[in-house]
């Protein structure tokens, strides 16, 4: 599904230059749940962005279903983005102007699908994260883990091939965490791809392999299938 | 999609309520200000625009040679409609109108003093002013004919038919109502309401042919596609063919569309400096206000960019593309923009009464119009727009990866568009300020100038009805019961020329000179009545001397052109009497305080022309209890007409209206862009306390100042102040020193005005930025720290 070979990006100031991705390559394949751990500055979250295409890589190639969308512009990423990708954010990142119904139906409006469609996926994925009941609720009235059930149900309301999860326990004590890895782990087991970012030994343990990073290069690769 | 833009763009308002009171506060009042202007314009580009033939309709004018300069004017002989229509097959038709004059009307008991025009019978051919009842072509056939306005005849008949009905004017004709016309509009040059048929003043011996005789205008209908330029190649030798003795004296048709805008002439060419310089200075303060307002939407929309920018992530993250987050922030400040434009409209409504005031004119909104609201929507368009096109490219430009990992900031560059908007606010409020602060100097300049006369307690009534007859008496009476101290009879008021001439004779004038002299006739007793200040001589005195009927007393301006050495019994000859100077009086100021005295004639009883007494009330008594009393005297030996006087003072201070409208919009409107910019000062330096929280938290550790930190996060905007100033200065000294050219009699544009504005501004600026500058300043930094 993804294949990246020597990817490359480079942090530029007026003075320094920081190789935040160093000739890396890897590939995942469909339904794979892979876990990226290293220390901080290691460049976990600069490839999770790029795989994201939320963010441009210097050098390389990254091809995605087959496609080499490397150097592909803003507005065709968003397009490969809105239709194939799922985000989670250790942050949950909602939008506090919106009840947790509509946070879920924003990608589903960028989608351009109709109402009752709308309508009814969004309920049957509160319905499966079990915030149902929360439907007209703005994120701040929410506790931790039911925000970032809304932010799992949102990443997965137009079923996504891939979802890229960065650190997604990391705000959560270890019960919500526990049940939002559980979350991830039913969604690969349904066939979804998961790539998630994390600190945690104990998270990446639900993944099927382990991708290390030190310095933007990949260091070591555990299998744990 | 929609839904989902409204719905945050609402909920936005509602949780960040003071920008939301403030950007929408700040466009209304920007939208209202801009409104009232733009209907002022609407309303005097729209002056008689409304006649069914205005392509075709033409004014005459002359254009002749006075003192080595081409003056044009726009009244003519009375005898050039006749011959325009006989000598001219481009002409459809022409129309004569002469001056307004104002007539008592009697209908039974009821007496009214009105004012009309006579006009020729074609009047209504060739003017749309429609008739409610009545033809056209015949109400003006007879002789003994009226027209009436709706009000008027309402006034005069109640809910009476007023066709056939007799009108009785100043008690000698009685004239039978023949048409009713719908009052007239505002946006009209006439402001007749009534009219009489021109037959009329022929049998009473007010027609001639005299060439010479420019006391009407005259109004020319062209046939459809007859040729402008080639009718007015003929009119250039029309008046030599007829008056041989005016061999360069030219005459052209003046269009409609241009009477009201730019009948300004400078050496016989139009000089663009008629009203039409109004409305472009409006119309660009109108559009700066506007800016200034949009300015403030731009750069509180961009300064809250980071209260957004994690919203803008998101919805990229989610598949939102550049364009349809474009379209949203555009979305949204359109619809600030309507709500500005509610407030704005409701702001308009309640002050266009005190607005009309302001500018002496009736402006309305036709509510009812289509094309008003869509006017009204185009202006919310356009606004949000303007408004929120920088704001939606900068917000949609964020980059998802860096806002939502929260390594977002944006930093204070050096120049940023935001300083720059700042600067562009302050910058033309710098100008405004400047402006007023000027017009004011100007104004008072010329009120401080001594007038040559002394103003108080005196008043003037017309000679109406039986005043001429009964003059004596009502002299005596005023005198001997002590409201007056002295009475005059005189030509016209202290405050008006009505008329000028040239080619008077006297010894040793060189025969080319030209130089128009102001005409003014008094009775006897002016010097004491009015206060007037003989240089040499005396006033006029019949009965120590008779021969004053043909005495003249000439002010020290007309001397110089004389060149008298000794004045005193020089004669000088003015349409044909032989007037012998008795007295020469100190220059007073008959008609504009802010040009120089010309030169004057004040000839005596001969000439026979006299259309006020001129009345210095006693100051030993109220100016209430004298008015009473002499309306008692007026009463009885003129009890036909009301006792209708006019305070001199009053009159004069009416000179300086038009430049005290100038003075008050410009402070207006002024006030209004100061409050508007410091609505967004204090936008953006709320921002920027939120901006700098973590920089002030750590100068605090290290043990900075309350006064320190707050002078520091005033200084930026000073700074910007300050460059506002520097270019404020050049270009308010330049458009001043343009407007004061107007004037002979002008104020000296002083250094002090400019710093004094300069330093209005800074206060101004301080008082803004510093609340939020001492608060940010005083806040706990431990929670600024701990919240990194």
């Amino acid at each position: 599904m993804i294949k990246i070979t020597d990817l490359e990006k480079i942090y530029r100031t007026e003075d320094i230059e920081t190789v935040a991705l160093n000739k890396l390559s890897f590939e995942v394949k469909e339904g794979e749940f892979v876990a990226i751990m290293g220390p901080s500055g290691c460049g976990k979250s600069t490839l999770l962005n790029i795989l994201g295409l939320l963010d441009d890589p210097d050098g390389g190639s990254f091809v995605f279903n087959n496609e080499e969308i490397a150097h592909y512009s803003e507005s065709k990423r968003a397009q490969i983005r809105k239709r194939n990708i799922g985000f989670v954010f250790q942050s949950f990142n909602l939008i506090d102007e919106l009840t947790v119904f509509e946070n879920v139906e924003l990608p589903l409006i960028y989608l351009n699908m109709k109402a009752s469609e709308r309508k009814e996926k969004v309920e049957e994925v509160l319905k499966k994260m079990q915030v149902m009941h929360r439907r007209n609720h703005y994120p701040q009235q929410l506790s931790g883990g039911q925000q970032q059930r809304v932010a799992v149900a949102r990443a997965v309301v137009n079923n996504p091939k891939l979802i890229l999860a960065d650190e997604p326990t990391g705000n959560l004590d270890s019960s919500n965490g526990n049940e939002v890895m559980q979350l991830l782990t039913d969604l690969n087991e349904q066939g979804t791809t998961i790539i998630m970012v994390t600190h945690s030994e104990h998270d990446a343990r639900y993944s099927h392999r382990i991708i290390r990073l030190l310095d933007g290069q990949m260091v070591l690769e555990n299998s744990l299938i | 999609m929609l839904k989902n833009y409204f719905k945050i763009a609402v909920r936005n308002l509602i949780r960040h309520k003071v920008f939301s009171t403030i950007n929408i506060l700040g466009l209304a009042i920007g939208m209202a200000s801009a409104m009232l202007i733009l209907l002022w314009i609407q309303n005097e580009v729209s002056y008689d625009q409304f006649h069914e033939k205005k392509d075709r309709i033409y004014n005459a004018w002359n254009r002749a040679s006075f003192s080595g300069e081409l003056q044009c004017w726009g009244t003519t002989p009375k005898v050039l409609a006749r011959t325009m229509e006989k000598d001219f097959p481009e002409v459809e038709q022409a129309t004569r109108v002469n001056w307004p004059s104002s007539d008592l009307f009697s209908v039974g008991d009821k007496r009214l003093t009105v004012s009309g025009n006579i006009v020729d019978s074609n009047f209504l051919q060739i003017f749309t002013f429609p008739l409610i009842k009545g033809d056209p072509k015949s109400v003006l056939h007879d002789m003994h004919s009226i027209v009436l306005t709706e009000t008027l005849a309402e006034k005069l008949f109640g809910n009476e038919d007023p066709m056939g009905k007799i009108i009785r004017l100043d008690n000698e004709d009685n004239f039978t109502v023949t048409g009713i016309l719908k009052d007239l509009p505002n946006n009209t040059r006439f402001k007749f309401e009534y009219l009489l048929p021109w037959s009329y003043l022929r049998s009473a011996g007010g027609d001639d042919t005299n060439w010479g005789n420019n006391s009407t205008s005259t109004y020319v209908l062209l046939k459809p596609n007859a040729s402008l330029s080639s009718i007015n190649d003929k009119m250039k030798v029309l008046k030599p063919r007829y008056d041989k003795e005016e061999s360069k004296w030219e005459m052209f048709l003046y269009p409609i569309s241009r009477w009201r805008l730019y009948s300004s002439f400078e050496n016989g060419i139009e000089d663009n400096n008629g009203r039409i310089q109004f409305v472009r200075l409006f119309g660009i303060i109108a559009a700066f206000i506007l800016l200034i307002a949009c300015i403030n939407f731009m750069n509180l929309s961009t300064a809250r960019s980071e209260k957004r920018a994690k919203e803008v992530g998101i919805r990229k993250v989610v598949g939102a593309q550049k364009s349809s987050l474009i379209g949203q922030f555009i979305g949204e400040s359109i619809l600030m923009a309507f709500l500005a434009a509610v407030i704005a409209v409701v702001i308009v409504v309640l002050i266009l009464p005190a607005f009309n005031q302001l500018i002496g004119e009736k402006v309305t909104v036709a509510y009812g119009d289509l094309n008003v609201w869509l006017a009204v929507f185009g202006f919310i368009i356009i606004t949000g727009l303007l408004a929120g096109s920088y704001p939606a490219f900068f917000l949609s430009s964020f980059q998802p990866v860096a806002v939502l990992k929260g390594t977002f900031r944006k930093g204070n560059a050096l120049v940023t568009p935001r300083k720059v908007l700042v600067v562009l606010q302050f910058t033309f409020a710098i100008v405004l300020i400047i402006c007023t602060m000027i017009v004011k100097q100007q104004i008072d300049f010329a009120k401080d100038r001594q007038t040559g006369y002394n103003k108080n307690n005196l008043v003037y009534h017309f000679l109406t009805g039986d005043i001429g007859k009964n003059f004596e008496l009502i002299r005596t009476e005023l005198k001997s019961s002590g409201i007056a101290t002295s009475i005059t009879k005189t030509s016209s008021p202290l405050t008006e020329s009505w008329s000028d001439g040239w080619g008077q004779e006297w010894e040793g004038k060189d025969p080319n000179d030209k130089t128009d002299f102001f005409r003014y006739s008094q009775e006897g007793g002016l010097g004491v009545t009015a206060g007037l200040q003989f240089v040499n001589g005396r006033d006029f005195d019949l009965k120590q001397f008779p021969t004053d009927s043909t005495a003249m007393i000439i002010n020290e301006t007309a001397l110089k052109v004389m060149k008298f050495k000794d004045p005193i019994g020089k004669i000088v000859k003015d349409n044909g009497v032989d007037w012998h100077i008795v007295g020469v009086i100190k220059d007073f100021i008959l008609t504009s305080p802010y040009e120089p005295t010309r030169p004057m004639l004040i000839t005596g009883a001969k000439s026979e022309w006299f259309n006020l007494m001129l009345i210095k009330l006693n100051n030993q008594h109220s100016t209430g209890d004298n008015l009473k009393k002499a309306e008692a005297i007026f009463k009885k030996y003129n009890p036909e007409y009301p006792f209708e006087y006019k305070f001199v003072d009053e009159e004069y201070a009416k000179k300086f209206e038009a430049e005290n409208r100038i003075g008050v919009l410009a402070g207006v409107f002024a006030g209004l862009t100061i409050f508007i910019s410091c609505l967004g000062l204090f936008g953006l330096a709320t921002y920027m306390a939120e901006n700098r929280i973590k920089e002030i938290g750590v100068r605090k550790v290290l043990g900075a100042s309350v006064s320190g930190i707050t002078a520091l996060l005033s200084k930026d905007f000073l700074k910007l102040v300050v460059i506002s100033f520097v270019l404020a200065a050049p270009v308010a000294w330049w458009a001043m020193d343009n407007w004061l050219q107007d004037y002979s009699y002008r104020v000296q544009i002083q250094w002090w005005v400019f710093v004094l504005a300069g330093m209005l501004s800074i206060l101004i600026a301080v008082i803004t930025v510093s609340y939020q500058a001492i608060k940010a300043a005083t806040a706990n930094p431990v929670k600024s720290l701990r919240s990194e």
